[in-house]
Formats: C-alpha cells, sequence, structure tokens
C-alpha cells in the first residue's frame, strides 16, 4: 500500500516534471511573442527521436555530446519555426494565423515521423542505472527528469533575470509595443526565445527518452500535459509550472494505476476545464487568461 | 484614408459591392450540387461514395466556419461533435432497433450536448485555451468510444445498412445522395441568413467586442452557447448521415484528424467567406484523395503542408483573397461625404421636441461610490444626478477617474462600494448587458466600429438593439442610411467620421441616458461644431439625459447643462457651467495642459 503510494507519486511527480519542462518551453515563446506554440509535444519528441538515433544504450561518453547535438538541432529547426510562424504575424491583421501555423506545423511533424519510422513506440535505453524503490525497479531517467525541470528552472531564471537579452525577453511580456519604441530587436528576440523552448524541449526529450513514449503520434499527450500544467501554474509563469506539472502528473498516474491508463487523457481534460472554470488564471498565476 | 475615391455616398449602388456574400451563396449552392449529384448521374460509384463524404466534410466545415468567424469560437473538437451525431443514430438505430426519425433526433442531440459541453469552458476562456480544451476533448472522445465498448461495441464499431436509403427514386439518385446534397446547401443558405439577420449581428459583435456587445444589451456567453448548439446540432444532423454514407463507424473514424480536416478546410478556402469551406474541401480532401489515391499515408503530411503553405501565401484564404482584391477595387463610401453629421442634425432639428420632463426621478442616481483596484482608489465617494433631458459634463485631469466612473455606471466594472439607480431602479449589481438593455448607451474611447459590416449596418446593430419601435420620423433617417450606406465600406472614414458613426448607433439605440467617452477627440472643428448641435437635439428634441466626459473644456461650457469636476477620483465641484467658471476650485483646469 506505502509501496504504490510511493511508486505513484515518484513516477507522478517525475512524469510531471516533463509536463513542468514542456510548460516551461511554453512559457517562454508566449512571454516573448503571446504566441503558444501548439507543435511544443512534437519538438519534445523530436528530442525523444534523436535519443533513439544517436544514443540508444550509449555510454556517458557519447550520450553527453549527442544530447548537446540534437538541443542545439531542436532549438534551431524550432527557431526556424518560429521564422515561419511569425512572419505572416507582419503583415496580416488576422492574429490567430500563428494558432493555425503552429497546429500545421504540429501536423506536419507527426505526419513526417510516422512517414519515416511508422506507427511503432521505441524502446530507448539511456546511461544512468534503475534503481529499486520499496521494490520497484526504478529507471534512472525518472530521477533525470526532476533534475532537469530543476535544472532549466533556474537556468531560466538567471537568464531572465540577470542577463541583458533575457530582461529584454521579460520586458516583451510586459509590453511589446513599449519594447519595440525602446528600440529592442523584437523580432530576433522572439527568435530567440523560440530556439531556447526548442532546446529546453529537444534536451530533455532527448534525456528521459527511456520513460517516454518515443511514437509520432506521442506529441499531443505532451502539447497537452504540458498545456495543462502551463494552465495549473499560471500561464507564463515559470515557477507555477513547478507545481502545475508534478499535480498534472501525479493524477495522471494516479488515474492509471486506479482506474485505467485508457481514463488518462479523460482525467486530464477534466483537471484541464475545472481549472479554466474555476480558476482561468490558474492557481498561481499572473497572466489574465480570461479575455471577455 | 483620405478621399482618393470619392464617390458620392448617394450614388444608387449597383448590386451588391461591399461584401460577395450573396454570389458565394449561389456559386457555393452550384459547387454542392456539383459534387453531390455528379458521381450519380455519371453512374460512378467508387466516386459516388467518395463524394457523399466530399459533401458531409463541406457541410461541417461550413458550421465550422459559422462557428469560428461568425461567432469567433476556436473549436478544434468538430470531428468529436460529427462523431456524437454518427454514434448517437447508429446506437439507437442500428444496436436498439429504433425508427430511423427517432434515432436521427438521438443523433442531434448527442451532438448538440456535446456543443453545450464545448460552451461551457468557452463561456470563461476564450482564444488558444478553447482551442486546447476542445482537442483535448476530440482526443479522448475516440477513447471513450474504445472503452465504453458496452454502449458501443468498442474497436469492433457498429455496422449500419439503411436499404431505405439506397433506394433511387429519379435519375438514378438516390435519397441518400439527394440528402447529402440538399443539406449541405441548407447549411450554406442557413449561414447566409443568420449572418445577415439581427441574430447574426449581435453574434459577431460578441465575438468582436465583448464590451461594445455587452453595452447594447448582449450577453456574449449566451451567443457563445447558442453559436455552440446551432453548429453541433447540424454536424450532429451530419454525423447522422455520416453513417449511411459510410456503413460502418468506428472510434478510429474520430480520431483528431477529422477536426483539424474542418478546421484546416475553413482556413485554406478563407475564413469567413461562405464560399471558403467548401474551397476548403476541395483543397485539402478532394485534391489528395485523388492525386494519392495510392499514397493513403501522405495525407496528413500534405493537408498540413497546404494549410501551412496558404497560411504563409494567402493569409486571408484562397476565397478570401480574392474577395479582398475585389474589394479594394470597389469599396466605397470614403472622403468627405462618406458621413456627415450635418444630415442627421438636420434631420433632428425637424423632430418635435419631447415635452420638457417634469419628472423629478434623476435618470441616474449615484451615491457614495468608490472603486478601488487593489491598492489604488480609482474614484471616491462620488455622488450625481442627472434630470431627463440633462447634459452633464464630467471634467477633470487624465487619471481623475472619469472613465472609470462611466465604467461603473455601465456595468464593465463592479463598484466597491456605494450604490446607484437607472430610472429609480437599483442596477449596482446588475451585469453590463443588462445595464446596456436597460436603457444606457454609451460610446468608447476608441470607436468600435466594425470593419466587417458595411457602414449601414455599422449602424444598424444599435437599432438591433432596440425593444421598442423607432418613433417614425427617426425611422425615416434610418431608412436614409439605409438607402445610401447599405454598400460602403467603414475602412475609408476618417477618425472623426467613425467616432461620429458610433454616436448615431448610440442614438439609433433606445436609450434613456448616454455615455460619452471623449467623443471629441481627434474631430475636425466643423465636427465637433456639429457634434454640440447633435448633443442639444439629443437632449432637447428626444429627452434624453447625456453625461459627456471631454477635454474639450469649450465644448462641454458650451452645451452643458450642469458640470461636476473630478480630481484624483473626488467630486471637487459641480453645478452651472456659469457658476464653475467662477469657482476657484476650477480656475486651474482653464490654464492646464487640458484645456483644448
Amino acid at each position: 500500500m506505502l509501496a504504490e503510494i510511493a511508486v505513484i507519486l515518484i513516477r507522478g511527480i517525475a512524469i510531471g516534471a516533463l509536463f513542468s519542462v514542456v510548460a516551461m518551453s511554453f512559457n517562454i515563446v508566449h512571454n516573448a511573442s503571446g504566441i503558444f506554440n501548439f507543435a511544443q509535444g512534437n519538438i519534445f519528441i523530436l528530442g525523444g527521436f534523436g535519443a533513439y538515433l544517436l544514443a540508444n544504450g550509449a555510454g556517458l561518453g557519447v550520450w553527453i555530446p549527442a544530447l548537446i547535438l540534437v538541443a542545439c538541432l531542436v532549438g534551431a529547426l524550432t527557431a526556424f519555426q518560429g521564422w515561419i510562424t511569425l512572419l505572416p504575424l507582419r503583415t496580416s491583421t488576422e492574429q490567430d494565423s500563428w494558432l493555425i501555423s503552429t497546429v500545421s506545423v504540429s501536423v506536419i511533424l507527426a505526419a513526417g515521423l510516422l512517414l519515416i519510422y511508422g506507427p511503432f513506440a521505441y524502446t530507448v535505453s539511456g546511461p544512468l542505472p534503475g534503481y529499486r524503490i520499496f521494490g520497484v525497479r526504478t529507471p534512472g531517467a525518472f530521477f533525470l527528469a526532476i533534475v532537469a525541470m530543476f535544472a532549466w528552472y533556474f537556468a531560466l531564471r538567471w537568464f531572465l533575470n540577470r542577463t541583458l537579452t533575457g530582461l529584454a525577453i521579460s520586458a516583451l511580456s510586459q509590453d511589446m509595443e513599449a519594447a519595440r519604441a525602446a528600440g529592442i530587436p523584437v523580432r530576433k528576440l522572439q527568435l530567440l526565445a523560440f530556439g531556447i523552448s526548442g532546446m529546453i524541449a529537444g534536451s530533455v526529450g532527448f534525456a528521459v527518452a527511456p520513460i517516454i513514449t518515443v511514437s509520432p503520434d506521442a506529441g499531443l499527450r505532451y502539447v497537452l500535459s504540458g498545456f495543462i500544467a502551463a494552465v495549473v501554474g499560471g500561464i507564463g509563469n515559470n515557477t507555477g509550472t513547478l507545481i502545475g506539472g508534478p499535480l498534472v502528473g501525479v493524477v495522471s498516474m494516479l488515474t492509471a494505476y486506479k482506474i485505467g491508463g485508457a481514463y488518462q487523457d479523460l482525467a486530464l481534460l477534466l483537471v484541464l476545464a475545472v481549472i479554466l472554470m474555476f480558476w482561468p488564471q490558474g492557481l498561481f498565476g499572473r497572466a489574465a487568461a480570461r479575455r471577455v | 484614408m483620405t478621399a482618393t475615391s470619392a464617390t458620392p455616398a448617394t450614388n444608387p449602388a449597383k448590386g451588391s459591392s461591399f461584401n460577395s456574400d450573396r454570389q458565394q451563396l449561389m456559386l457555393g449552392a452550384v459547387l454542392i450540387l456539383g459534387t453531390g449529384l455528379l458521381p450519380s448521374l455519371l453512374g460512378n460509384a467508387y466516386w459516388e461514395h467518395t463524394f457523399h463524404l466530399v459533401n458531409v466534410y463541406i457541410a461541417v466545415s461550413i458550421l465550422q466556419n459559422f462557428l469560428f468567424i461568425d461567432a469567433g469560437q476556436k473549436s478544434f473538437g468538430q470531428g468529436a461533435i460529427l462523431g456524437l451525431g454518427a454514434y448517437g443514430f447508429a446506437i439507437a438505430f442500428g444496436l436498439h432497433g429504433w425508427g430511423f426519425l427517432l434515432a436521427t433526433l438521438v443523433g442531434v442531440l448527442a451532438a448538440s450536448v456535446g456543443g453545450l459541453l464545448f460552451a461551457l469552458p468557452a463561456l470563461r476562456v476564450q482564444g488558444f485555451h478553447l482551442g486546447f480544451v476542445t482537442m483535448s476533448a476530440a482526443i479522448v472522445f475516440p477513447q471513450l468510444l474504445t472503452q465504453m465498448s458496452g454502449l458501443t461495441r468498442g474497436i469492433n464499431g457498429i455496422s449500419v445498412s439503411l436499404p431505405d436509403l439506397a433506394a433511387k427514386p429519379f435519375l438514378g439518385l438516390s435519397w441518400l445522395t439527394l440528402l447529402l446534397t440538399l443539406v449541405p446547401i441548407a447549411a450554406l443558405v442557413l449561414h447566409y441568413i443568420i449572418r445577415n439577420s439581427r441574430l447574426g449581428r449581435r453574434m459577431r459583435i460578441a465575438a468582436e467586442s465583448p464590451e461594445a456587445a455587452r453595452s447594447l444589451g448582449i450577453m456574449p456567453g449566451g451567443m457563445r452557447a447558442l453559436a455552440f448548439v446551432i453548429a453541433s446540432a447540424l454536424t450532429g444532423l451530419l454525423g447522422v448521415l455520416y453513417v449511411p454514407a459510410v456503413g460502418f463507424i468506428s472510434p478510429q473514424g474520430f480520431l483528431l484528424d477529422l477536426s483539424f480536416i474542418f478546421f484546416f478546410a475553413v482556413v485554406v478556402g478563407g475564413r469567413g467567406q461562405l464560399l471558403g469551406p467548401i474551397i476548403g474541401v476541395w483543397i485539402i480532401f478532394i485534391l489528395p484523395s485523388v492525386l494519392l489515391v495510392q499514397l493513403v499515408e501522405y495525407k496528413p503530411l500534405v493537408y498540413g503542408i497546404l494549410t501551412l503553405a496558404a497560411v504563409l501565401v494567402f493569409p486571408d484564404g484562397i476565397v478570401g483573397s480574392f474577395e479582398a482584391a475585389r474589394r479594394k477595387r470597389t469599396q466605397k463610401g470614403g472622403g468627405e461625404g462618406g458621413f456627415r453629421l450635418a444630415a442627421v442634425n438636420s434631420a433632428l432639428a425637424s423632430l418635435t421636441p419631447v415635452p420638457a420632463s417634469t419628472s423629478t426621478e434623476p435618470v441616474v442616481r449615484v451615491r457614495g461610490v468608490t472603486k478601488r483596484f487593489g491598492e489604488v482608489t480609482a474614484i471616491e465617494g462620488i455622488d450625481l444626478d442627472v434630470m431627463p433631458g440633462e447634459i452633464h459634463g464630467l471634467v477633470g485631469a487624465n487619471g481623475s477617474g472619469k472613465t472609470s466612473l462611466l465604467n461603473v455606471l455601465s456595468g464593465f466594472t463592479p463598484a466597491s462600494e456605494g450604490r446607484y439607480w437607472l430610472k429609480g431602479r437599483d442596477v449596482t449589481r446588475r451585469s453590463a448587458a443588462q445595464i446596456g438593455g436597460m436603457g444606457i448607451g454609451r460610446t468608447f474611447q476608441n470607436p468600435r466600429v466594425f470593419p466587417f459590416f458595411s457602414v449601414w449596418n455599422n449602424i444598424r446593430v444599435g437599432l438591433d438593439a432596440r425593444r421598442t419601435p423607432l418613433d417614425p420620423q427617426m425611422q425615416a433617417l434610418a431608412d436614409g442610411f439605409a438607402r445610401t450606406m447599405a454598400e460602403d465600406s467603414p475602412a475609408l472614414l476618417s477618425h472623426g467620421q467613425r467616432r461620429l458613426l458610433e454616436v448615431v448607433r448610440v442614438l439609433m439605440k433606445d436609450s434613456d441616458l448616454v455615455l460619452f467617452d471623449e467623443p471629441a477627440a481627434g474631430l475636425s472643428p466643423q465636427e465637433r461644431e456639429d457634434f454640440g448641435v447633435l448633443v442639444r437635439h439629443l437632449s432637447r428634441r428626444l429627452g434624453k439625459a447625456v453625461i459627456l466626459v471631454e477635454h474639450d473644456l469649450d465644448l462641454v461650457w458650451g452645451i452643458a447643462d450642469r458640470i461636476t469636476v473630478l480630481e484624483t477620483g473626488r467630486v471637487v465641484a459641480s453645478g452651472t457651467p456659469a457658476d464653475l467658471a467662477r469657482d476657484p476650485a476650477v480656475q486651474h483646469l482653464f490654464v492646464g495642459g487640458d484645456h483644448a
């Protein structure tokens, strides 16, 4: 009984840490541009495919350089996606074109992966050994997930509060027009934000590949869970995601253990609906989600 | 923006030129007839089957277009709604042997309930939040179908055969073919009718500017729920027809991709264009189906790429780009003749004045109203009475709380303390929409002029908000606008003209109290003069009370009956213009930077 609770908690928090990471990668783009990248889940999965291709079963000597390489590649790809997404915003008055272009990119990525790799889930083995906790073998990647969450959280905190570039990105989230008027290169910073969000998602997707579903259609689960984690924590608020992610992860695990894996998505949908109905600004929110 | 193509507004319109909705409706109906009937007439069974599906997709996309643009609701879950209709019907008809009509009703009801469930979060959140909620619902839907196998037969699916619908009454056309031609046309016609109705105009305003909507007595949440139910009930009906069209349904048929097809079809074809979804389905669905018959697995990739390309190359969609080009060529209604208050004023001048009110009951009575935003007190302890027919000026420096007071009075932000009454009724806790419906009209600092409405329709939404019939003379004035401005584009109006347009909209609405928020900003001297005359008419001829927030002190002192001066959220002086001009507490206003 106690062992089961411990397993649910550890796995839930670890899976939730991934949602928190996806949420942070949402936040940086959203704060810099107001855009919510629907393709973020697929980008996360790209990291997993990177691990499958470059570092499956490899030792740390290969794994670490491969991690850096994949993080940079996925970051560059996401920056390119950002460039495409921002193109029509310059001319079109229709501000929701980003919604459509990021959704279509998510469809393209999933369909592309499906064409190349087929509808299969790939298993990846990582460099860390598993540990026995309460008699249950727990892969090392679960702990890596939690470490990754805190690592990116503090890295982002330092970057956004302590560096000039980071402060400029934070300024964009306060008032884009004022930032533009102050001579801040808005478009470049937005592309940088896209790139960083890709690095976050790609690096963590790579690192935790052993415990995620590396399959073409898995991106949707992470984009939704990450979104819910962001909403629970308050969109734009990275500190909130530290609670929001693990909360969503534990609910998800609890549902899987107690009711059945097939109801995980339903449980998350209900969490999302309840949060948006009663706390549209998130439990720890600051940005206004409600536009009425 | 100025008079380049100064076509006199009185020119008789040749055909409709503001938009091409009517032409698109005709063309769309013809195209649906073509995809619906041609394959059967040519006797090709494979294409007949495929185009049955195409017509279902076209109709669902038409409804998605209505929901997305006319009601402003971004739903990524219409595939699940279609599935609810299909499963509701198939379970009732195929598994329980209910009659066709009863089973159809079950399908439509199931889909409507689904639409209501979508509308629930839409009451609270909008934009991409709603997109995510509906998208997760669309992901969960097939999972639930699989899990609830007792009800739905799970992954085994349900086969339904409907030989009656396959019967061919004439010309080799089956009932199914006829239904799948007529229902999509009906959906298109319905879209056109709703869009050109009072309901449709109010729905669109609720989608584009919730504040303007509430000031016109519209409850945006109600409009959203209604739009979801209309779109979903009809999508459910198409779900019912989808069952005989495919013969077999299973959870795999209602994955998220299906919802994306409808959404993408609208975007590629042209958001908001009546013809858009039809062209969109042709490109997104027919093109890959024809070109990639052997390569089914490439389809999602192709429609993803097509959509992305459309957003980049044709941001307004295919039909939307044509329409934008056509509109640029033919739009009219700008220039100095475009919109003038002088005509309105001369019509008002001929009205018989309402007898001066002998009532001692103020139209609005404010007692001790305070509004705090967190630590900041915007207004504090405001007392104010405005009598029928009175023009009441509200002046003060920027940040003195004028607009905050207007926002409390019109119900946009609840008062922190104090109460206020409208025509003797306590409305302190009423919503903005209720207050808007009770006889307050207002304008905004940024005029809410809607580019997708013609100039006349922009005025007409004021008439739409009326609960009492219009005075015959005012009706004549409105008819004049309808004749001369029905095809004029507001895009060509100057800033001053846009302000005046909004004022005339409020004039058309029945209101005992009109709130003007800096109406003279950006007006030319002539326009200011005309505006002053108009406010006089509102008060003297129509008996309306007016609260005028304005920085142009000459204007205020020229027309106001009484004036209240605000300073840091408090009333510092109140009285007639003559009294106040001598009041030392007010003197500094005239020498400060505010004096326009």
